[in-house]
């Protein structure tokens, strides 16, 4: 312990000996213009952190799962994902990778009760659906890769009622009408971490698009932890908490 | 000029993971599977804090025919985001992307004795602050080319061999103009400026490697199919850009005790037989010539080291230097005018970290860095040559 404490004090000082400052008006404005520039792009990495494109644990037939974090809360992403394996491995023949389907839908919360109570917005609607397949299999019996292939969709539509419409960096904005759409290729590696917890990253990455992230996570039997980075996001940390239930 | 350098490190780079994979004597299919990805956030003393990282994703297969013939195929993904990098290399907020695909034949001839020719594609798509699209890239690159590598083993005990290899690419930037041309004259554009930047590369190396001590002798030759040397006047003579690398390295991976240590050295000596003529703005009509430029003699050097505290956690340091001298090129003061004393740019890089290994195939460290940069080229308009900044992030690894 006492070495840990020397260490951290080391790696203070190291970092005391540069000088510099943040500016944060200026990177808020960064921000915001990002969003801006593709509200899409910014909503739908939220989606990539609800979408389950890990493959079934070895011997579950489905699962359930809902994204919990930063996805329902404070995203108010209501969703719901599943999966279903075709396949074991091994099962129809040795070395058959096993297969399973995966594909989830969400709707924005907010965005209903923004129409029906809000003075200033007209209509919106945030929404998306995801679907796809996962193939998995075992390269000791504790490393296991998987592949895949998802379609996502993403649609955000809002409008602002007339004389009501916000300014944002100097330009009023009416209304927009955005959506996300792209084919992905998914890539990953899956090791147990414990009894019973599994630990994987994994890349998606969409080919039309060119947008990608990295999936890293920690799941266990009804929980999913994760770290979600998006290189080319706006956010580019999302942590992320899941609950699911395998059968 | 970075993108010259880039483009030798990537060919070379995919050829030695290509021999990092081995068959396992019971399966005809080896897949081989290495992922990594590191993102932090950098500070800087001139400008804001920004984040950046990359990712490197590699997807293989080895598939074995016979006990003598195996076929290996690898993909790999990579992404260098924003971040501090030695001077005139790039940008902070520079980005790429690239997609390499390679095909190699293994042949064992001998016990000890193996050729691998090989056939590799790779498409690099580059970005820079200002978020222009992957497609539209000034610096897209696409390459095409093979290899031939033989390796001789000479002591199996200790994983001794010697490789020698030659690779050859073919390297087009479809997307590359000379901005300056094209401003001063307007009526030729692509027709007259597209393909400047396109190449071929001839990269012959080295590499003993021996009980974990690891050395190498790299030459490199690239040859531009239609850039041209610019004169002392201004003008374009008629002889074509051609640059060379010759680059020498070691180094070790070993552990004794609680220390892992992985120290490398490498020193590269750059020949070009381009100029530059300093425009200090926009038509100017007395530019500055800049004769042989681009020469420069690189050392760099790395020294990481882990104390393991326990089997799962170790702390780190790290030490990088990087100094670069050039031959002829002559430092500028803050005005833009080139003053007597050559070129000198350093980078060095102080690093603290705390790894935890996962398991035997993953780990994960946490990391914070000092990054000191110094040269005696005084003008920065366009690019940062003396700075301090911090970077604190976080990397994972795992591969089988």
């Amino acid at each position: 312990m006492k070495r840990l404490i020397i260490t951290f004090l080391a790696l203070f000082l190291i970092k005391g000996a540069a000088f510099a400052a943040v500016d944060w008006e200026s990177k808020g404005m960064q921000i915001a213009g990002e969003i801006m520039a593709n509200p899409a792009g910014f909503f739908y990495d939220f989606q990539q952190d609800l979408e389950g494109t890990t493959p079934l644990p070895p011997g579950k037939r489905f699962s359930i799962q809902t994204g919990l974090f930063p996805t329902l809360i404070p995203m108010t992403y209501t969703n719901v994902s599943g999966k279903v394996r075709l396949h074991g491995e091994g099962r129809i023949a040795p070395g058959v990778p096993q297969l399973d389907l995966i594909g989830g839908y969400w709707d924005m919360l907010a965005a209903k009760m923004a129409t029906k109570d809000s003075k200033t917005i007209d209509s919106a609607k945030f929404g998306g659906y995801y679907m796809g397949a996962i193939m998995s299999t075992s390269l000791s019996p504790r490393v296991r890769t998987f592949w895949g292939y998802k379609h996502s969709q993403l649609d955000a539509r809002l409008k602002f009622k007339a004389g009501e419409q916000p300014e944002m960096l100097g330009t009023t904005v009416n209304s927009f009408d955005t959506g996300f759409k792209d084919d992905f290729f998914i890539a990953g590696i899956e090791t147990p971490k414990g009894v019973g917890k599994l630990w994987s990253i994994q890349l998606n990455y969409g080919l039309k698009t060119q947008t990608f992230s990295s999936k890293i996570s920690w799941y266990g039997k009804f929980f999913e932890l994760g770290l979600n980075i998006f290189p080319e996001g706006v956010l580019v940390f999302h942590p992320v908490w899941n609950f699911h239930v395998n059968f | 000029m970075k993108k010259i350098i880039l483009s030798a490190f990537i060919a070379a780079g995919m050829a030695a993971r290509l021999c990092a994979a081995v068959a396992e004597d019971s399966k005809i299919f080896t897949p081989f599977f290495d992922m990594s990805m590191t993102e932090a956030a950098f500070l800087p003393s001139e400008g804001n804090i920004f984040s950046g990282g990359n990712i490197n994703t590699q997807v293989g297969l080895l598939a074995k025919a016979t006990q003598a013939d195996h076929l290996f195929g690898l993909y790999n993904f990579n992404y260098g985001g924003p971040g501090f990098a030695p001077q005139d290399s790039k940008q902070f907020t520079d980005r790429s992307m690239s997609h390499g695909f390679n095909i190699e034949y293994r042949r064992s001839v001998t016990d000890r004795i193996r050729l691998r020719p090989g056939v590799s594609l790779n498409r690099e798509f580059r970005r820079t602050g200002a978020n222009e699209a992957w497609q539209n890239g000034l610096y897209n690159m696409n390459s095409t080319g093979g290899q031939l590598a033989g390796d001789y083993t000479f002591d199996e005990e200790k994983n001794g061999y010697v490789t020698a290899q030659y690779l050859f690419r073919n390297v087009k930037f479809p997307n590359y103009t000379d901005l300056l041309t094209e401003f001063r004259n307007m009526n030729n554009t692509a027709s007259v400026n597209g393909g400047l930047q396109d190449q071929t590369m001839g990269q012959f190396s080295l590499r003993p490697s021996w009980n974990k001590f690891f050395a190498g002798l790299t030459y490199t030759v690239q040859n531009y199919k239609n850039q041209k040397v610019v004169a002392n006047t201004g003008v374009n003579s008629t002889v074509k850009q051609k640059d060379s690398d010759t680059a020498v390295d070691f180094g070790f991976q070993q552990s004794l005790w609680i220390f892992e240590l992985a120290p490398m050295v490498s020193y590269t000596m750059h020949k070009s037989n381009q100029n530059f003529m300093l425009y200090k703005f926009l038509g100017d009509t007395s530019p500055q010539f800049g004769g042989k430029y681009y020469d420069f003699n690189e050392l760099t050097l790395s020294m990481p080291l882990d104390l393991n505290i326990t089997s799962k956690w170790a702390v780190g340091g790290a030490i990088n230097l990087t100094r670069r001298a050039y031959d002829k090129r002559t430092a500028r003061d803050a005005n833009n005018n080139f003053t007597t004393e050559k070129q000198v740019n350093n980078m060095t890089t102080l690093t603290g970290s705390i790894r935890k290994r996962i398991n035997e195939v993953a780990m994960v460290r946490l990391f914070t860095s000092l990054i000191v940069a110094n040269s005696n080229n005084k003008f920065e308009k366009y690019m940062p040559y003396n700075y301090t900044g911090n970077s604190f992030g976080i990397a994972y690894q795992l591969s089988y």
